[in-house]
């Protein structure tokens, strides 16, 4: 079943809205979220495990409702891993990942053996009698990663879990995540387009708490289809000319020439050529549509 | 238990409160053994609410409030208890040990009813004993709970103070009498029969079990 959510709106106190009449179906499998810093992505994910209470709208899991009443049956289906998070700098992995166990009453023995499954999977094995404050930031995310796998959720919300992450790692925990949406949802938020070009098929593209775009990351793809172009030049005038006007998604240097990848609703006025449009080109489009 | 020790009571709270007690032993100066915890009980509280306020805050302030949200409520009030537990019962210890300090560093004239004064002596220290225990339990669970309140360490060290600054005064002595919470530091030294402070203490043992009771519900509310 999934999650659903249906005109969902989160305004704070000083007015700003995070959230705006928001639509969305997040099936079974990766779902990414994809949008600019303040987009409305981590309040959205606040909501969806219930840090944060909406001003208005609906939100279901699995067909319950998120209400007061629920709140506690809807958190143990959830795994969270937050955007920015600090884990007890005074004990060591596995102390760590034990206590946070034993926080979600994971029995003792089935809580060890998936701490050290999920070590091995996020190659942390060796790390385990380190102490937090001992761990690199990319070990400290795989191991707040580990943390909201451990109680085995039905729905996993991870925001930005490849940040700090060295390029292995990053197709490490990708993988990983995969592997562990099978018959069960994943919510992944990032910045990092082609960790999502990697991971999901379906995706929602969100800007000022709105949802651009959500559905198919080919149709998504289908959609810039057209709309991005290749164009080489030498002169910096023209390069100038050519940012104001239009959205550079790229900038190389091939030789004597610089050649641009260009986003543009119609042909740009110079000399390109169409070409194939990348997840991020696709981005870059949906975002910025309007202008 | 061990885990909520390393949490709770990390290296620099420990020294901190061990530095804390060796100096108020070295410089408060006391003549009559019997002036031992009338010079402990007032510092040792503010040990006590400042150790305590960030029992759970630094939950929040380390944003992984936000995962034991996630968590069954009773265990997340079973750990905070556990962990309030964990720094009281260090700050009893230290309580007892600055007790004998002051004996080793001041040297205090000691009397009492039996002729060696051993007795008495015994007596009035488990007696300081159980009352430093009401105290820092009471200024513990309350700096905690506003604390948790407003979701900042600051606020409930502050709110102690403030507390702490009326009742530890001439006013509050004034106003609240026996029923002060400070009552034991404000007893009358003259007359060891009189054991009217106790309903200080007790105000103290109803308001910390009240604090306890509504901690639940602001931890919902407030996470």
């Amino acid at each position: 079943m999934g999650m659903k959510i249906e005109d969902l709106t989160v305004t704070f106190r000083n007015k700003v809205t995070a959230v705006n009449h928001a639509d969305l179906e997040i099936p079974k499998g990766v779902f990414g979220l994809l949008g600019e810093n303040g987009a409305g992505k981590t309040t959205l994910m606040r909501v969806l495990t219930t840090v944060l209470s909406p001003t208005s709208g609906r939100v279901t899991l699995d067909g319950i409702l998120y209400t007061e009443k629920n709140y506690e049956k809807i958190r143990q289906k959830i795994g969270y891993l937050p955007q920015e998070i600090d884990l007890y700098p005074g004990l060591s992995v596995q102390e760590c990942l034990e206590y946070m166990g034993d926080l979600s009453c994971i029995p003792r023995q089935v809580c060890k053996e998936r701490i050290s499954y999920y070590l091995e999977k996020t190659n942390l094995s060796e790390q385990r009698g380190k102490k937090m404050k001992q761990l690199s930031g990319g070990m400290k995310r795989r191991v707040g990663l580990i943390q909201a796998l451990l109680n085995d959720p039905e729905f996993l919300i991870v925001d930005e879990p490849t940040t700090g992450l060295d390029p292995e790692e990053r197709i490490r925990i990708r993988n990983l995540l995969v592997d562990f949406s099978e018959g069960r949802t994943v919510l992944f938020s990032t910045h990092v387009v082609e960790d999502l070009a990697a991971t999901c098929n379906q995706l929602a593209v969100m800007k000022h708490g709105k949802f651009l775009y959500a559905g198919n990351m080919k149709e998504l793809l289908e959609q810039a289809r057209g709309h991005v172009w290749i164009c080489k030049t030498k002169e910096g005038g023209t390069v100038r000319e050519l940012e104001k006007k239009y959205h550079v998604s790229s900038k190389q240097y091939t030789g004597e020439e610089l050649q641009l990848k260009l986003i543009s609703e119609t042909q740009p006025q110079v000399e390109c050529s169409p070409c194939e449009a990348t997840l991020e080109d696709a981005y870059i489009y949906i975002a910025n549509k309007e202008r | 238990m061990t885990r909520d020790m390393k949490i709770s009571l990390t290296f620099p709270k420990q020294a901190y409160a061990v530095f804390f007690a060796l100096v108020l032993s070295l410089v408060r100066g006391v003549a009559y053994s019997n002036e031992i915890g009338i010079a402990l009980e007032a510092p040792m509280a503010i040990l006590a609410f400042t150790f305590c306020a960030d029992t759970y805050t630094q939950e929040i302030v380390s944003r992984r409030s936000e995962i034991w949200r996630l968590c069954p409520m009773k265990k997340r009030i079973h750990c905070i208890y556990r962990r309030i537990a964990v720094q009281e019962l260090f700050l009893l210890t230290v309580a007892a040990v600055s007790y004998g300090l002051f004996f080793l560093f001041q040297n205090p004239i000691t009397y009492g009813i039996m002729e060696n004064g051993s007795e008495s002596e015994m007596c009035r220290f488990f007696v300081y004993l159980a009352t430093m225990a009401v105290t820092l339990g009471f200024w513990g669970i309350l700096s905690n709970l506003i604390s948790c309140l407003f979701r900042n360490m600051w606020v409930g060290i502050g709110g102690c103070l403030v507390l702490w600054t009326i009742t530890n005064s001439i006013l509050g002595d004034r106003i609240f009498g026996a029923w002060n919470l400070f009552s034991y530091s404000f007893r009358n030294l003259e007359d060891s029969s009189d054991f009217s402070w106790i309903y200080g203490k007790v105000v103290c043992i109803c308001i910390g079990i009240l604090a306890m009771a509504a901690l639940p519900a602001i931890i919902r509310k407030r996470g």
